[in-house]
């Protein structure tokens, strides 16, 4: 019997097992802290991220795969690293003022990141599941974390239902793939399938599309989005800001390392993963758009526009699709990358308002909302920034975003997604000037209470962060994009 | 830094500043903003005497002038690159007037002044960024930056369905802009720069045909290129059939909005077809100058009817701007020397002209509250100065010999008639029907027997005046010494319609 020697090299996995370890002292933390162990959990949960950003940057030379071929480290890994520790530091900041004493919702989204930081760098099915998973049971958690609230409850139960779905759905494409290549490894998956002897079969077809399915689960592609308006809905705003961002972000990682093997399908009834990702985009947008022009709430008006957004992204994809390798493939990565970016800073800015419009309002209802620009102009004109970047006009961020993600489209010639692309521009447009509308056009309600909603110290900062990025990213989003070129 | 970079943001610094004052001191930000207008157009005409009339500009990267350029998103090739040429600098004289003259005639208004102004200031930096960019990139920027100040000006400060005429006007300028920015995409990808083989938003490299590949040398492509940058533009200009946004925004926008709205605005789109459609894609702009000319004259007539069914004065004027900007196009399709040129000065006329109009209707809808044509009478009996100065404009403006709107017209039809003789002879008629509204409401409103309501209006008083009476000594100045605007844009306007006209179309 042959020795088994374990060598095994976890320098990549420093990060992963930081936030493990700083996880456990957390979990210590809460239980001894009796006073405003939110307040504590959340200060010590963000340094602890810093901590591992820190590690990130400073541990990008390490490019290779590891874990016998389960793990992957590279530039993807150390962006997506970077991306969840930015995003969640700013949700746990509006999560705060909601759960100021109780520690929970923190650990809670911090074990969510662990497992996202494991999807960034999955390079092998069971990693990609097993991580995939780690993301959605904390969120199952999340979204019903208001005890008392039916609709919290409401919200949590579909999300686990829809979860449970597209999870068997997922491991059943899963298993087809592996009944034909034998392998779990993503890059030996992708080669095998590549030169299968009969070409693609149906089996093939059904795998992928199931997997895509799967995926589109968890960043609300249509038709598997039915969950997201009414879990966004019913969930606390600030779990809700998370969701729209950070999980969604995972899933993009997570279908950005599975296109290798989707571009491994060969046309077969006329099928080809170019057409699959173009229908999903284009469909996925628009459905996006046009639900979001009939909500009277905000956080639904933002699910759907955040579908919307998945759709967006998607027309990346669709362009890495189409060109599975060279200048092409990777300029539409980097649109990806960027678009998110732009996407974390626009979105969770919206959902911060939105939150302190319904701390001191009770409610997201868009007639709230109208004559906030005479009451509370700051706070409004805030929205309005971040409102007209989700828009995608110049000079801000989300226009950039766009721009960058239609040049791919252009530039790979994918003229008719890049009409839908520019037709749900137009569309979305609707919506959103909507709320710019209520808020500076039109007077309050005449029987509403006068209030104002003013920015406090913390909500201030986290403004701050979000609404400057949006306005300077418009203009100079140079460093950022040259910084996601060296990325990928 | 140079001049223009300094016009171009000295009126959003203004907006910053104006942010920053007290709420309640309206006197102050009033003045803030007229001190910033002020010096704007104080630059900008001080830029008229060291301005070389002889270069030429257009596509030749030597002869711009005051040029400024700098690498700003290197990865992307985009460059801040600024410059004027004949073309764009009449258009830059005419923004910082009107601009500057806009501010006085806004003192009226009491609610929301600080947005109000800084809102203004905006809309100012957006409309000269736009006439100075020569990166199409840069150029893409400004004309969207324009958007949302406009959007807020009318939807704020309009009349009772300000909010419906502020979407409408939101919507048909995304949908124009959105186009132009797949073009712009387009071109991006297809053009490379000579020196460093890059792609490039470079306008002046866009314009020569040898830095062009790909799909730009795909004609069927191209004229899919043509139509996508033409209904952008033309939904500015605004062109038949996408000029329904027009009316409905003019009649809802505060007086000061619509004179930048009918006086500069509307020039962006001529602006647009002539800085980028005509130099970038030559042969197909030769293919489709018919198009171009016919859908002229359909505006020319079309608004002119449209004009004389009017029975709300303003609403009136919006149309005659539809009408008037109709001999632009017809002019431009031309490609003559006097085509090209009267089309540019017809597009500085019409912007003072419309001006006038606009801040004329203004006065009266102070003092009586409406604006139906019929619903006055009599006015010249107790406002005089209101009548001399309203029949100069009224004059002006269906092109009476001797003020400024004769030349212009003129210059366009001996241009066009040319080329299209059909079309000329048709559009001349709009001449007829221009002066029989202009005379009509003329009559409608001052003469007859005095309105009893209105016996005791008062007449147009200093401030209003000082408004109207500078756009009132060009109008009289350029009527018997056009050659003070004309010179400016000769060597400009003559190379671009030689330039066109010596390429094979399609």
């Amino acid at each position: 019997m042959n020795p088994i020697t374990l060598n095994v090299n976890l320098v990549p996995l420093i990060p992963e097992l930081t936030l493990i370890g700083g996880l456990l002292v957390l979990l210590v933390i809460d239980l001894i802290v009796r006073w405003q162990r939110g307040v504590t959990l959340a200060v010590g949960g963000s340094i602890l991220l810093v901590v591992i950003a820190v590690i990130t940057l400073s541990g990008d030379n390490n490019v290779g795969s590891y874990l016998f071929g389960a793990v992957v480290q590279d530039g993807v890994t150390s962006f997506f690293r970077l991306f969840f520790v930015l995003a969640t530091i700013i949700s746990i900041g509006i999560l705060v003022f909601s759960f100021p004493k109780s520690g929970e919702p923190f650990l809670l989204i911090l074990s969510g990141v662990l497992g996202m930081f494991l999807l960034a760098g999955s390079n092998d099915l069971v990693t990609l599941f097993v991580a995939l998973e780690l993301v959605s049971i904390p969120s199952y958690v999340l979204a019903g974390y208001r005890k008392n609230d039916s609709r919290s409850g409401e919200a949590a139960l579909k999300y686990v239902l829809f979860g449970a779905l597209s999870s068997g759905l997922m491991l059943y494409g899963f298993s087809l793939l592996y009944g034909l290549t034998g392998a779990t490894n993503l890059p030996a998956m992708a080669q095998k399938l590549a030169s299968l002897p009969n070409g693609s079969s149906m089996a093939h077809l059904a795998g992928l599309i199931l997997v895509l399915a799967g995926i589109g689960y968890k960043i609300a592609m249509v038709p598997f989005h039915f969950w997201c308006p009414d879990v966004y809905e019913g969930s606390p705003t600030p779990v809700t800001a998370f969701f729209s961002v950070v999980p969604k972000a995972a899933g993009i990682a997570a279908l950005i390392r599975l296109m290798p093997v989707f571009n491994t399908l060969e046309p077969i009834y006329g099928v080809t993963s170019v057409g699959l990702i173009t229908l999903a985009s284009a469909v996925t947008m628009t459905f996006g758009n046009l639900g979001a022009i009939w909500q009277d709430s905000l956080k639904r008006l933002l699910a759907y526009s955040s579908i919307a957004h998945a759709g967006y992204i998607l027309m990346g994809f669709a362009v890495m699709a189409a060109f599975p390798h060279g200048e092409i493939h990777t300029f539409a990565l980097q649109a990806i990358l960027f678009y998110l970016v732009v996407y974390l800073f626009m979105n969770l800015g919206a959902f911060l308002i939105i939150d302190m419009v319904e701390r001191k309002l009770g409610g997201d209802g868009i007639h709230l909302f109208k004559g906030l620009g005479k009451s509370s102009p700051l706070v409004a004109l805030a929205f309005a920034v971040l409102l007209f970047s989700l828009i995608g006009l110049p000079p801000l961020a989300g226009f950039i975003g766009k721009f960058y993600l239609f040049a791919a489209l252009v530039k790979g010639k994918l003229w008719g997604l890049a009409m839908i692309g520019i037709a749900n521009s137009v569309v979305a447009m609707f919506y959103y000037v909507r709320i710019i509308r209520d808020m500076f056009l039109h007077d309050p309600d005449e029987d509403a209470a006068p209030v104002t909603v003013n920015f406090g110290k913390l909500s201030a900062v986290l403004a701050l962060v979000t609404v400057v990025p949006t306005l300077i990213l418009g203009v100079w989003w140079g460093p950022l994009a040259e910084w996601i070129k060296s990325m990928v | 830094m140079g001049p223009l970079t300094f016009i171009t943001f000295l009126p959003a610094v203004g907006a910053v500043i104006i942010a920053c004052l007290p709420r309640n001191n309206h006197k102050l930000i009033q003045y803030t903003a007229l001190f910033f207008a002020a010096v704007v157009m104080i630059i900008a005409f001080s830029l008229y005497p060291q301005f070389d009339k002889g270069a030429v500009g257009i596509n030749d990267p030597n002869s711009f002038q005051f040029v400024e350029k700098a690498s700003w998103i290197e990865m992307f090739h985009v460059d801040y690159f600024v410059g004027v040429d004949g073309l764009s600098f009449p258009m830059i004289l005419l923004t910082a007037l009107l601009s500057f003259l806009c501010i006085p005639a806004s003192f009226g208004i009491k609610k929301g002044v600080k947005g109000y102004f800084a809102l203004f200031l905006l809309l100012e930096t957006g409309m000269l960024g736009t006439f100075v960019a020569l990166d199409f990139f840069l150029f893409y920027v400004f004309w969207e930056v324009m958007l949302l100040p406009m959007y807020f000006l009318i939807g704020i400060w309009g009349g009772p369905r300000r909010v419906y005429a502020a979407i409408k006007f939101f919507i048909y300028t995304l949908i124009g802009s959105v186009l132009m920015l797949i073009v712009m995409l387009v071109f991006y990808f297809n053009i490379s720069d000579p020196i460093t083989g890059t792609h490039t938003f470079n306008m002046l490299h866009m314009m020569n045909s040898s830095n062009h590949s790909g799909i730009m040398l795909v004609n069927s492509f191209k004229v899919l290129l043509f139509f996508g940058l033409y209904i952008g533009f033309a939904i500015k200009i605004p062109a038949f059939p996408f000029h329904t946004w027009l009316p409905d925004a003019h009649v809802e926008a505060p007086t000061a909005v619509s004179v930048i709205l009918a006086g500069v605005l509307l020039k962006m789109g001529t602006y647009g077809l002539l800085r980028i459609t005509y130099p970038i894609l030559p042969e197909t702009t030769k293919e489709f100058a018919w198009f171009i000319a016919l859908i002229g004259v359909i505006n020319i007539i079309y608004g002119a009817f449209c004009a004389m069914a009017q029975k709300d004065l303003k609403k009136l004027v919006a149309y005659s701007s539809i009408s008037h900007m109709g001999f632009v196009m017809l002019a431009m399709a031309s490609f003559t020397p006097a085509g090209m040129n009267g089309a540019v000065l017809q597009m500085f006329n019409h912007g003072t002209i419309t001006a006038m109009l606009f801040l004329l209707v203004g006065v009266i809808y102070d003092r009586a509250h409406h604006r139906q044509i019929d619903g006055f009478g009599g006015i010249a009996n107790v406002m005089p100065r209101y009548l001399g100065v309203t029949a100069l404009a009224f004059f002006a403006s269906l092109g009476l010999p001797g003020l400024s709107g004769f030349i212009s017209e003129i210059m366009c039809f001996i241009g066009a008639f040319s080329e299209w003789r059909t079309f000329t002879i048709i559009a001349i008629g709009g001449i007829i029907i221009t002066a029989a509204y202009l005379l009509w409401t003329l009559q409608r409103i001052f003469f007859g027997e005095t309105n009893p309501k209105y016996e005791t209006i008062t007449d147009i008083n200093g401030r209003e005046l000082f408004t109207l009476l500078p756009l009132a000594a060009i109008v009289l100045v350029l009527g018997v010494y056009p050659h003070l605007v004309l010179g400016l844009m000769n060597s400009s306007m003559t190379y671009l319609g030689q330039l066109i006209q010596t390429t094979v179309a399609l």
